[in-house]
């Protein structure tokens, strides 16, 4: 399985528990196309990855400054199931060093860990570990 | 005087607000809801990029492919509920989350309009960002005070220190 199919049986899997469904809501008109890539980059691409699957990503939150501290420690301690404590020093790990890693596993884990970040507007993103 | 969102026994919320400040909260998400996309300016910091990586433009647009109209949506659902609950006394925990969405959304699309920095002082009342940025302090002291009480249904809240 893809890890964009992974993902989306992931959202689709989340749409019965508090996720709005998407039955209902109008979308908007696509202003531009969707970006086509490159067969050869995208071969490349999935050769590197072939070579770093079993290497975790990780889930990065950057500082930014209009999140409240509290609602970014809220944040945490939700999504991720931390105690209040772990999502506190998290927290403050993104104000003073500017970034830190909340989550790590399978691309297709952390992608759907910065999707839920980005649902609650956090600054999130995700690389393969070195 | 009892706190302005306070948590009921039967697990639901009071909220004692002016109506001066939901009708507010209702004029903005009417008008921030329809314009929602990566592709607007204002809303655009709603949709941060996941790859940050330089050779990831492709893993990148696959994301945006797959979560764009999935973030629309969320976004949406919570203006939507928002607006409809605007002037309720009583709110459910899944109404209050869905506040707590819109008005976090408010923030990042004004705050990032403001161009607001960490120790950013307020202008001076004649400034012409004056009403936008004093907008943005109220969303910030209602956020506060939903996440006060959210935080306090959370499971661990309140678990003494150490304990694992």
């Amino acid at each position: 399985m893809s890890p964009a199919a992974a993902t989306t049986a992931l959202l689709a899997a989340r749409s019965g528990s508090g996720v709005p469904a998407d039955v209902g809501v109008p979308t908007p008109r696509m202003k531009s196309a969707p970006v086509e890539v490159e067969p050869t980059v995208e071969e490349i691409t999935d050769f590197d990855e072939l070579l770093d699957t079993d290497k975790p990503w990780l889930v990065i939150v950057w500082n930014d400054p209009i999140n409240l501290m509290s609602f970014v420690t809220f944040v945490f301690q939700k999504l991720f199931g931390y105690s209040k404590e772990k999502a506190t020093s998290l927290m403050l790990d993104v104000h003073h060093k500017g970034r830190a890693v909340v989550s790590s596993g399978t691309r297709e884990r952390a992608e759907l860990d910065v999707y839920r970040l980005h649902e609650h507007g956090l600054w999130a993103t995700m690389e393969p570990s070195t | 005087m009892s706190a302005p969102i306070r948590r009921r026994r039967d697990g639901r919320y009071a909220v004692k607000l002016d109506a001066s400040v939901r009708a507010v909260l209702v004029t903005m998400a009417e008008q921030l809801s329809p314009i929602i996309s990566p592709d607007e300016p204002m809303t655009r910091r709603l949709f941060p990029p996941a790859y940050a990586g330089e050779n990831e433009q492709g893993k990148e647009a696959d994301y945006r492919t797959l979560v764009d109209n999935a973030l629309i949506n969320h976004h949406r659902e919570a203006f939507a509920v928002m607006a409809a609950t605007a002037q309720a006394d009583i709110l459910t925990e899944p109404e209050l989350n869905a506040w707590l969405s819109a008005v976090g959304s408010l923030r990042l699309v004004l705050g990032t309009r403001l161009d607001v920095s960490e120790d950013m002082e307020a202008p001076d009342p004649e400034e012409p960002t004056a009403p936008e940025y004093a907008l943005y302090e109220l969303l910030g002291q209602l956020q506060y005070l939903m996440i006060d009480v959210l935080a306090a249904g959370l499971p661990d809240e309140g678990r003494p220190a150490g304990a694992l």
